[in-house]
């Protein structure tokens, strides 16, 4: 890269020839140095990829490995088992459902009378308090929350991108 | 005589496991890759960090690249995502002078066999110039100016890299071309006008 180059480029600008300026500016930066990566560099990646291919072939080989052991066991199990645990989890379904069918009829009955109990109550509290100023009053205040909300996180969001120099 | 394979076909051979292939493609990008990536952290050894973790997660997800695209263009695509994750988690130090200079040091080193010490010192000075001026314009120019004229890429594929139109490329060029000779101009680089 010399002067000459360089003030060719600068006149190209000046002049606002566009495809001549991108030209030179294009034949300046052929001539800027250019950061040579150390000699070990290419080595270097090679190594790292292969070292990961190996891990992860390890993985792949391990997950089969542990799949088929996982899927081995299963059959065997069934092949052995079954007819007992079948009976057994019959019979305990059994059990728990005659046990607990009742107490859960008995709870859900009380738990829907607290509801309308509830629901009856809020009702009358709602129709006292609630006014059409009261309501305009709540959403108004919703509203600038939401909106100082947004505007906090396009702030720390904006000073986030500032830090980087990209 | 062989006939060089293409970055795409190399990508294929890497996917199907050929060593040789990777190798070949990491020897291609190695330098553009640091290059590229020192624009923006001035720093050499990260710089080549980053670029190595730049080549591994290219391998990593060799599956993923169509051939129908310019590997160029999603190499580039990959080490700007790696270049600005890390610039946003760490916070860099603006470029030094020292480093400007060291860089200046090292153009007037390599331009030394070639010309005289005038010519030398010139080089060098003007080296250090054009990399302080890159590195005061906003860092959006500098990505779509490094990609032209460093990588020598074209507008359509600056624009797949960055995602944007390829009118706003052409925009952004033009702005960045004007800051730059802005920043030559007040440093008295312009004798022309």
């Amino acid at each position: 890269m010399d002067r000459k180059q360089l003030e060719q480029w600068l006149a190209e600008e000046a002049s606002g020839r566009d495809e001549a300026a991108d030209a030179a500016c294009a034949h300046l930066f052929t001539a800027l140095p250019k950061v040579d990566p150390n000699p070990a560099f290419v080595e270097q990646a090679v190594t790292a990829a292969l070292r990961w291919r190996t891990r992860r072939r390890r993985l792949v080989a391990c997950a089969w490995a542990a799949t088929i052991l996982l899927v081995a066991v299963g059959v065997a199990l069934v092949f052995l088992g079954a007819p007992r645990i079948a009976t057994s989890v019959i019979k305990g379904f059994a059990f728990v459902s005659g046990r607990a069918v009742p107490w859960l009829l008995a709870y859900t009955t009380v738990a829907m009378s607290w509801w309308l109990t509830l629901g009856h109550v809020g009702g009358v509290i709602a129709s006292a308090l609630i006014t059409p100023g009261r309501v305009v009053a709540v959403v108004g205040v919703e509203l600038f929350g939401l909106l100082a909300f947004y505007a906090l996180q396009r702030i720390a969001g904006a000073e986030r991108l500032g830090d980087a120099q990209v | 005589m062989s006939v060089a394979q293409s970055d795409a076909e190399l990508a294929k051979d890497a996917l199907g496991g050929s060593e040789a292939a990777y190798r070949e493609l990491v020897t291609r990008y190695a330098t553009p890759a640091v290059n590229f990536i020192h624009r923006f952290t001035r720093d050499r050894a990260l710089a080549e960090d980053l670029a190595q973790e730049g080549f591994l997660r290219v391998y990593q997800r060799l599956k993923t690249y169509d051939a129908e695209r310019k590997f160029s263009s999603w190499f580039f695509q990959v080490l700007r995502n790696i270049t600005i994750d890390y610039l946003r988690v760490n916070r860099l130090p603006t470029s030094s002078l020292d480093a400007l200079e060291e860089e200046g040091h090292r153009a007037a080193v390599i331009d030394r066999e070639s010309a005289s010490p005038e010519q030398a010192a010139e080089q060098s000075e003007l080296a250090v110039v054009m990399s302080a001026a890159l590195a005061k314009i906003r860092p959006e120019y500098r990505e779509v100016v490094v990609l032209r004229y460093q990588e020598g890429l074209t507008q359509p594929e600056i624009a797949e890299i960055l995602g944007m139109p390829s009118g706003t490329v052409k925009t952004y060029l033009h702005r960045a071309r004007k800051e730059l000779a802005e920043i030559l101009s007040e440093s008295g680089w312009n004798t022309n006008v």
